[in-house]
């Protein structure tokens, strides 16, 4: 039986720390930023992004919201504007899969993504002498001009396929797959699992009320769910025509 | 260096009146140097990476991608003359069918050449051909860019080969004869692979879901991105074209065509043109009120941010849409050279006006939510790599000019001698 | 792109994607190929030659087209639109008959009633044992004088008519000469005979394009004159105002003069 592997987000209890973020780049064996990048030239497979209600004074409100790739289930965009397939989605596990080594950089997936989760390596990635021992082996290390994104820690999925293989099993045990985010997460806000399996909690989580996805009305069936009972963060989750500020203001 | 220029003269046709070598080295010396410092941007991309521009990871396409699409629509005069002498039989335009191969043969080996650098990995560009993906826009652009490639450079070596030396080599003589009388063949597959690539550029940006300035729902992608394109780049094809002749003209000092082909290459221009502002006046309003309402967005959206506010679009439409299609229509102003000369001046800048909105406003406007609208302005590396792209088809353009017969014989050779 | 290659999934879109794709790049790689068999093969059937002295007639100016008739006053204005191929020309029975003209005024340049002549300056003489002797004509003599030097077909080798038969060099430039009739060569002369090649003729020689009787002092006076609007430049030395006749040795009288386009008109370079 095939899983579909995907996430809740509960932005309820999101502080915003950046956990995730560092454990993606430790285990995605992400290189530190090159001095000259800036925050539209870094690589983030995970962004956490600060939204507010735009209101002031004692109705002024925050949130955080995790943004990665939301292996988008249905003409995945990324997928079908690829050239040369770089990237597809696996059958099996529901996972969009990104293959760096066949990147060619051109960068027209970057703009198909409504999601903005995918990014290019602006810089050949360089660690400072002695960091390199802290590279994960299990993962490749991408060269520059090619495009990468959440790759769901596919090398634990891996991992995860020899232990069940080793022990004569052939499913997974689900406690021995979960992505680096996820585990790092100090609150629990990141939930993982499969949306396929009626008895994981996080297929339950998804059908949730205050469970919602960033943009579904385009209609690409994204698995990263997000939940919150606070009404100003559901609304972001289209857009309904907010005001532009007074800058900006056409 | 009395050789060189005896070498020089030796090498122009008997008869043709050209400048003297020094004054054409002259003319070469400042474009080879903004050639060279081309080179020397694009050589830092290539060597440092792409961290050189200011595109990032918002802004995945810039300047290039703009200007790529901006030259292929340029370029389209070539294949779209070959297609009008030799399927539709407009003989009087066959005056200008040389020079539109040359024009055609820059636009698309300068943009292969940018692209050749804007990519982040150039050496992986066969993967398309050796993985290709049929559901992606960019496959089919890709390959019938290459093969549209091969075609011009295919055309262009018989005019090569009627360079006054060249020709004196009997087997050089007798293939391009040979290759010659198969040309109808080769522009009616130039006019094929044209058809469907410059299509699949507009389809580029029409299968975006994530860009609802751009997304064109389903079958609708077809009347709306893919034939708007093909249309705009028929209609400024000629234009272009016009302006080209018009400048070598100007150098030159004297009339290279008649007044006829500027005539008929504006008309064809205004026609196409004029159906092209009607389609797209069409597809405006129903993507306006439309498909982009149905995923939750209003007009206001797209047009609420500075610089890209709706007198953007109406520009595009209005002065640089219909009032060139009359220009280069109505008998009043088509009569007249200048007049003929700025309606393709307008023409142009609307489809490249086109061309920009489609890749940089595409990119501005925000999707999600939360997102801000961005600015984008291009780094020197991308301008001066740009530059050297025009320098290079400057001195090619002249170079030809110089050496070859691009309009035509300059004896008053008789065209009614028959040939094996 | 191929079944075994790993992570290519094949489909119908595939499938008709591809088959485009290579039909239309079989279309252009057999044009191509196409053009060169046929070159290869005009050149097995010895019609190359005469493929390039069309394309290169073809080049010339009106000017230098002009009708054998027209030059023997025969016809007021005919331009030659059949590469001076009279042999095959439905019209030269017809006009041939016309009346002629007599021309004077080719400034001193000789020619004989004994010799036909090619537009391409060169000389026939057909000879008792059946061979043809191939010479310069005295208005080429003029223009180049001693040529610097001269490059001979091999004896037993063809010439084939309107393709070049031997190359001279003089100061710097080198001068295709035209073969006037095709054969092979017998025997070779050179600057100091007078004549450069011998030859015996593939069939029984059809001489009919070649210029006689009245024709020539036609044609010479045209080319003096064609020399005249070729040399008056602007920096040209004073010549010729009023008849006169034409001085030896010119490349070596005026070497300052256009001689590119001098001897590319004269011996019909295109």
């Amino acid at each position: 039986m095939s899983a579909r592997y995907g996430f809740v987000i509960d932005l309820d209890r999101c502080t915003g720390c950046g956990a995730c973020m560092v454990a993606c780049a430790a285990e995605n064996n992400v290189p530190p930023a090159n001095p000259r990048a800036t925050p539209r030239t870094g690589l983030t497979p995970i962004l956490v992004r600060k939204v507010s209600n735009g209101m002031e004074g004692a109705a002024h409100r925050e949130a955080f919201i995790p943004i990665a790739c939301m292996h988008c289930g249905n003409e995945t965009p990324c997928v079908r504007v690829c050239p040369q397939q770089a990237v597809e989605v696996d059958k099996e596990t529901g996972i969009v899969v990104q293959m760096p080594q066949r990147c060619l950089g051109c960068r027209y997936c970057m703009t198909a993504c409504p999601y903005h989760a995918r990014y290019f390596n602006w810089w050949d990635p360089a660690w400072p002498a002695g960091m390199e021992r802290s590279l994960n082996p299990g993962v490749a290390v991408r060269m520059r001009g090619v495009v990468e994104k959440c790759n769901m820690c596919s090398a634990r999925l891996h991992s995860a396929k020899e232990k069940a293989a080793a022990a004569g099993r052939k499913e997974i045990d689900p406690a021995d797959y979960i992505p680096a985010c996820a585990e790092a997460c100090p609150t629990g806000a990141i939930l993982f699992g499969n949306l396929a399996d009626k008895n994981d909690p996080v297929a339950s989580a998804s059908h949730s009320s205050d469970a919602f996805r960033l943009l579904a009305r385009i209609g690409t069936e994204p698995k990263v769910y997000y939940k919150s009972t606070e009404d100003w963060v559901k609304a972001l989750a289209e857009r309904d025509s907010p005001q532009p500020t007074e800058a900006q203001h056409g | 260096m009395g050789n060189l220029l005896v070498m020089d003269r030796r090498l122009i046709a008997r008869g043709a009146e050209r400048t003297s070598t020094m004054r054409f080295v002259l003319w070469l010396v400042p474009w080879v140097a903004l050639l060279a410092l081309g080179i020397y941007a694009a050589g830092l991309c290539l060597y440092y990476g792409l961290n050189q521009t200011h595109m990032d990871n918002r802004f995945a396409f810039g300047m290039w991608i703009f200007l790529d699409l901006g030259m292929i629509a340029m370029g389209a005069g070539a294949f779209f003359t070959g297609f009008l002498v030799y399927i539709l039989k407009q003989e009087d335009l066959k005056p200008i069918l040389n020079s539109a191969v040359v024009v055609g043969l820059i636009c698309y080996s300068g943009a292969m050449a940018v692209l050749m650098v804007d990519v982040g990995q150039p050496l992986r560009a066969w993967f398309t051909f050796w993985h290709p993906n049929t559901h992606s826009m960019l496959t089919e652009v890709t390959f019938c860019i290459s093969c549209y490639l091969l075609v011009l450079i295919l055309e262009y070596v018989p005019v090569l080969l009627q360079n006054r030396q060249l020709r004196k080599v009997p087997s050089f003589l007798v293939f391009e004869h040979q290759l010659h009388k198969l040309v109808p063949v080769l522009a009616a597959v130039g006019a094929f692979l044209s058809f469907f690539h410059q299509g699949s550029l507009g389809g580029l940006y029409g299968v975006l879901r994530g860009r609802p300035f751009a997304f064109r729902q389903g079958f609708a992608i077809w009347p709306s991105t893919f034939f708007l394109f093909i249309l705009s780049a028929i209609a400024v094809g000629p234009s272009f074209l016009m302006l080209v002749t018009a400048a070598v003209e100007t150098f030159a000092g004297r009339r290279l065509v008649g007044a006829n082909v500027f005539r008929k290459l504006g008309f064809i221009s205004g026609v196409l043109l004029g159906a092209y502002v009607a389609a797209k006046a069409i597809d405006t309003l129903v993507w306006l009120n439309i498909t982009s309402r149905a995923v939750g967005f209003t007009p206001g959206d797209f047009y609420a941010y500075k610089p890209f506010g709706s007198a953007l679009m109406f520009l595009e439409i209005v002065p640089l849409g219909l009032i060139p299609a009359f220009l280069l229509t109505l008998p009043v102003t088509a009569r007249k050279r200048g007049w003929l000369l700025c309606g393709a001046a307008l023409a142009c800048s609307g489809v490249l006006l086109n061309r920009f909105v489609l890749t940089v406003q595409t990119l501005a406007l925000p999707t999600l939510a939360f997102d801000e609208f961005l600015q984008y302005t291009p780094s020197w590396q991308e301008v001066v790599t740009f530059a050297g792209v025009i320098a290079y088809g400057v001195i090619l353009y002249s170079l030809s000019y110089r050496y070859l017969p691009l309009f035509g014989q300059t004896k008053g050779a008789d065209k009614n001698v028959s040939v094996g | 792109m191929f079944p075994w290659v790993d992570g290519f999934h094949w489909s119908p879109g595939h499938i008709i994607f591809l088959s485009v794709f290579f039909t239309v790049v079989l279309i252009i790689l057999t044009t191509f190929a196409w053009a060169i068999w046929r070159t290869a093969s005009d050149f097995r059937t010895h019609r190359a030659t005469e493929t390039c002295w069309r394309l290169n007639f073809a080049e010339l100016p009106e000017a230098e087209r002009r009708c054998r008739h027209e030059l023997a006053g025969r016809l007021p204005h005919r331009v030659c639109n059949n590469a001076f191929d009279c042999r095959h020309c439905s019209k030269y029975a017809e006009f041939a008959v016309l009346p002629s003209k007599t021309v004077a005024g080719n400034a001193g340049v000789n020619f004989s009633d004994n010799l036909l002549y090619h537009r391409g300056h060169t000389w026939v003489r057909p000879e008792d044992n059946g061979t043809l002797t191939i010479g310069l004509d005295d208005f080429a003599h003029h223009l180049i004088g001693h040529p610097d030097s001269v490059y001979l077909p091999a004896k037993g080798s063809e010439i084939e008519s309107n393709g070049i038969a031997w190359r001279m060099t003089k100061n710097g430039h080198e001068i295709g000469v035209r073969a006037p009739i095709d054969g092979t060569v017998v025997s070779t002369g050179g600057a100091k005979d007078a004549w450069y090649l011998k030859i015996r003729p593939r069939k029984p020689a059809d001489l009919r394009h070649l210029l006689r009787g009245p024709e020539v002092p036609g044609w010479l006076a045209g080319e003096v004159d064609r020399l005249q609007l070729q040399f008056s430049g602007p920096d040209a030395p004073p010549c010729m105002a009023d008849g006169g006749t034409l001085l030896p040795d010119l490349m070596d009288v005026m070497p300052a003069a256009d001689w590119d386009t001098v001897l590319a008109a004269t011996f019909l370079e295109g």
